[in-house]
């Protein structure tokens, strides 16, 4: 019987090879249309599908697969054009694009230049009250040159443009169709380029989303996918396991190993470009001291923390530049963990004995921050540093960041959405929420970054912040932990490593 | 009659109030919505410009003056998080909830009446003893544990149930169970106690020494009368269902109330939040207030005055 099934197989397979052999021959191109259904179960859905009122990552990541912005990102992270063919900084302050042409939302709405005034205008019209307004606020305004060019304004330089109008804050509208929607309906009713349509959404149970099959970069190959919400990661693990969904995002940890043992399944990790840290309040003694915060690096053992609580799924990182991000340079080395120097240094400073500090941690949020803040504690104590811990609830967490009343010392993390060191290095020296750090020679190496708009140009002079950043260590470093996504062997998946649940590749296999 | 029930409406509203204003506060003193709705690169001026323009930095007494203005037109606002009216969110969401807690109580009552009428029957007997014995479990292990437990044999292992979501019969199977068995415990004990005391009362005896079989004995003259407590019980418990019905469907995506407000609690969605506490607390209220004059009807010895 086996025998039998396996001849069978071998048979079809032949088949299909010499089909494809003589497709190849005659030129024919592949363009099948798109069949089948995929179930995906997901840990959070979209709270809407107003790009401009978006709550949290996992909305943004998601809502890609129906809208366009003007750019994109290949597999590797790469920016490349999307509903923009290309884009220029034509002065300090504007940004000229060329829009591809033919474009149409699903409704058979055309896309043009007017679609990106209104989507901008819309964005950063106060009236929006727009949840990503303080990630289009350097946006003065758009002009319109010709049906397929707009120039971008910008209030200040702003070298991200391109990437901030992608798929992260620059997803395009239908004037039309969001006029005459209306800005609750628009939540349930998109109307994108993108190449899903969204067929239902019952809110905590399921969203369909439908092939585009007149996408601009070809139909996608498979026709249905139902997603579903599954928040509890057991319940999620358990579907993917009992086969009632294909593809699973994301997988704790600690069931990694057990289900990759499993040979009926594909785990597939990214490193998410979330970058965990510990702020220092540099302003205050004993942190003004470099050779105290040095020593903070030396006696936190990372690996240890990666290997017990991430079960090995992570990255050690040397700075807050994350592996994925452009210019990130393997060759500056993380400090190794070495307690003896971490005393050397304390004592060198003036604090033989150590000292007390309080530091502050929290629960509730996206990632777990409490559990690595423990380990870090004992890990500061062991070297004569007696440190308090604070465990907060997330939202509780906020006020005192934005009134400065963080302690010395806490954890925290950020997502580098936009790939790109300087984005995350100048939000974590804005002088606010907790985090003091200032150096006019970094500011400056920064400001020659941002003023280069060749990714390839910059990423090269990354190289330099790393090594500065490593030696003033205004922050414990510590790591980006994996993303792991599950599917079962009848999809092919490669998951994208800024986060994007980017479901065009998607195909089924056989 | 008519005064009464007048009465404890009035009351009602009094406690939906009350509760209103406990989740309120509750829900401002654990922190603000303003970082979890703005994107991780906000600075502080700009949570702070976003807290000023949707009143967050207003003095907590008033805002939930202002909440109340317009709550009391049916108005609970805008969801902070899904940009629509937060009332016909939460409504459209009741049906799910009352399927699970009403097939969960159905089902608790129908293991609790016979379990605890045979377990009273045979009093010190192995009956009597299995039936404590699954009482004592049932009440013992907690439901989210038995939840992932059932998931894993019934849904991965044996493939009989689907592990999570909402569909058909199959789908409320585990999630009704996990909410019934506490209630299905806690009933069975009462049935039994109940029953035992009502199988040595006089009129019992009498339809003994009439002859009657036991068997008529048993469910036509103690049962009827031992399941009054029942429904006083089961009335009081309907809260603590709604409560258990939370979790339960947190672990089975079960598209219910409880559900999205736990994750409205999360996201510190405060219209959610306070529609969701209204419905609930509404329903409780209702549900007893129907419990006590479905007493009155059962015992003709309770009288309203």
């Amino acid at each position: 019987m086996n025998q039998r099934a396996m001849t069978r197989r071998t048979a079809l397979r032949i088949l299909g090879l010499t089909a494809a052999a003589a497709g190849l021959r005659t030129g024919a191109p592949a363009a099948a249309a798109p069949t089948g259904e995929v179930k995906i179960g997901l840990a959070a859905e979209p709270n809407t599908f107003d790009p401009h009122l978006t709550v949290g990552r996992n909305t943004q990541i998601f809502i890609a697969n129906v809208y366009d912005g003007l750019t994109a990102r290949d597999v590797q992270g790469n920016l490349v054009p999307a509903l923009a063919e290309s884009w220029k900084r034509l002065n300090a302050t504007t940004w000229q694009f060329a829009l591809r042409k033919g474009v149409k939302f699903h409704n058979g709405d055309d896309f043009n230049a007017e679609c990106v005034k209104f989507t901008l205008d819309r964005a950063t019209n106060p009236e929006t009250k727009a949840t990503i307004s303080s990630e289009v606020s350097t946006i003065g305004g758009a002009e319109i040159v010709d049906p397929f060019t707009v120039n971008v304004i910008t209030r200040t330089p702003d070298f991200l443009l391109p990437v901030r109008l992608g798929e992260l804050f620059g997803l395009m509208l239908s004037p039309k169709h969001t006029n005459a929607t209306g800005k609750e309906a628009i939540a349930v009713k998109p109307n994108g380029t993108g190449p899903f349509k969204l067929v239902t959404w019952a809110k905590n149970e399921r969203l369909v989303l439908e092939a585009n099959e007149n996408y601009w970069r070809g139909s996608p190959k498979v026709k249905t996918i139902v997603v579903r919400p599954i928040l509890e990661d057991a319940a999620r693990v358990a579907a993917l396991q009992a086969g009632e969904v294909d593809l699973i995002a994301p997988i704790p940890h600690v069931r990694i190993a057990e289900l990759q043992k499993n040979d009926k399944l594909v785990i597939k990790t990214i490193a998410a470009p979330r970058i965990f840290h510990v702020t220092i309040d540099v302003r205050k003694p004993p942190f003004d001291n470099v050779k105290v915060r040095q020593a903070l690096n030396y006696a936190v053992d990372v690996n240890a923390i990666l290997k017990t609580l991430y079960f090995g799924h992570g990255t050690r990182l040397a700075t807050v530049v994350d592996k994925g991000a452009l210019g990130y340079d393997p060759s500056v080395a993380p400090y190794p963990y070495d307690p003896s120097k971490a005393k050397a240094l304390l004592a060198e400073a003036g604090y033989p004995n150590g000292f007390e500090v309080e530091f502050d941690s929290f629960t509730g949020s996206i990632a777990d921050h409490s559990k690595p803040a423990e380990a870090i504690v004992g890990y500061l104590q062991k070297v004569g540093i007696r440190a308090k811990a604070n465990v907060f609830e997330f939202s509780a967490l906020g006020p005192r960041r934005v009134q400065n009343k963080t302690a010395p010392l806490f954890i925290y993390s950020i997502g580098n959405a936009y790939l790109e060191p300087s984005w995350v290095i100048r939000w974590m020296t804005q002088g606010g929420l907790g985090m003091h750090y200032k150096n006019a020679r970094l500011d400056e190496l920064l400001t020659r970054i941002e003023a280069t708009d060749d990714p390839k140009k910059r990423a090269p002079q990354y190289s330099d912040v790393q090594k500065l950043i490593k030696d003033e260590a205004p922050f414990i470093f510590l790591y980006q932990a994996d993303a792991a996504f599950g599917m079962s062997a009848r999809v092919d998946y490669t998951p994208r490593p800024d986060e994007t649940q980017w479901l065009y590749p998607l195909a089924l296999k056989g | 009659m008519r005064r009464y029930i007048a009465g404890r409406l009035a009351t009602a509203v009094l406690v939906i109030l009350g509760v209103s204003v406990v989740s309120f506060f509750l829900t401002f003193l654990t922190g603000d919505p303003a970082e979890i709705m703005l994107p991780p690169g906000a600075t502080a001026a700009q949570i702070g410009k976003f807290r000023a323009e949707w009143g967050f930095d207003d003095p907590v007494i008033v805002q939930y003056w202002r909440f109340l203005k317009r709550a009391v037109y049916g108005d609970f606002g805008i969801s902070l998080r899904h940009g629509q009216q937060s009332l016909p969110l939460i409504a459209a969401r009741l049906p799910a909830t009352l399927q699970l807690t009403v097939t969960a109580m159905l089902l608790a009552i129908a293991l609790a009446v016979p379990l605890g009428v045979l377990a009273a029957t045979h009093r010190g007997g192995p009956i009597d003893l299995l039936a404590m014995g699954v009482a004592l479990v049932g009440q013992s292990v907690p439901n989210f544990w038995l939840a992932i437990m059932m998931i894993l044999l019934f849904a991965v292992s044996w493939g009989l149930l689907p592990t999570s979501g909402r569909g058909g019969v199959a789908h409320v199977v585990m999630p009704a169970a996990a909410i019934a068995i506490n209630l299905m415990a806690l009933l069975t004990r009462l049935v039994r106690s109940t029953m035992i005391e009502m199988l040595s009362e006089d009129y019992v005896r009498t339809a003994r020494a009439k002859g009657l079989r036991e068997l008529f004995v048993t469910s036509r003259h103690a049962l009827p009368n031992a399941l009054i407590p029942l429904v006083t019980v089961v009335g009081l418990q309907f809260g603590y269902i709604l409560g258990g019905a939370v979790v339960i469907e947190t672990i089975f995506t079960w598209p219910g109330v409880g559900l999205f407000t736990i994750q409205a609690i999360l996201n510190r969605d405060y219209p959610v939040v306070q529609a969701s506490v209204f419905i609930l607390a509404t329903a409780v209220v209702l549900i007893n207030l129907t419990v006590d004059l479905l007493y009155v009807w059962l015992d003709p010895r309770i009288r309203v005055t």
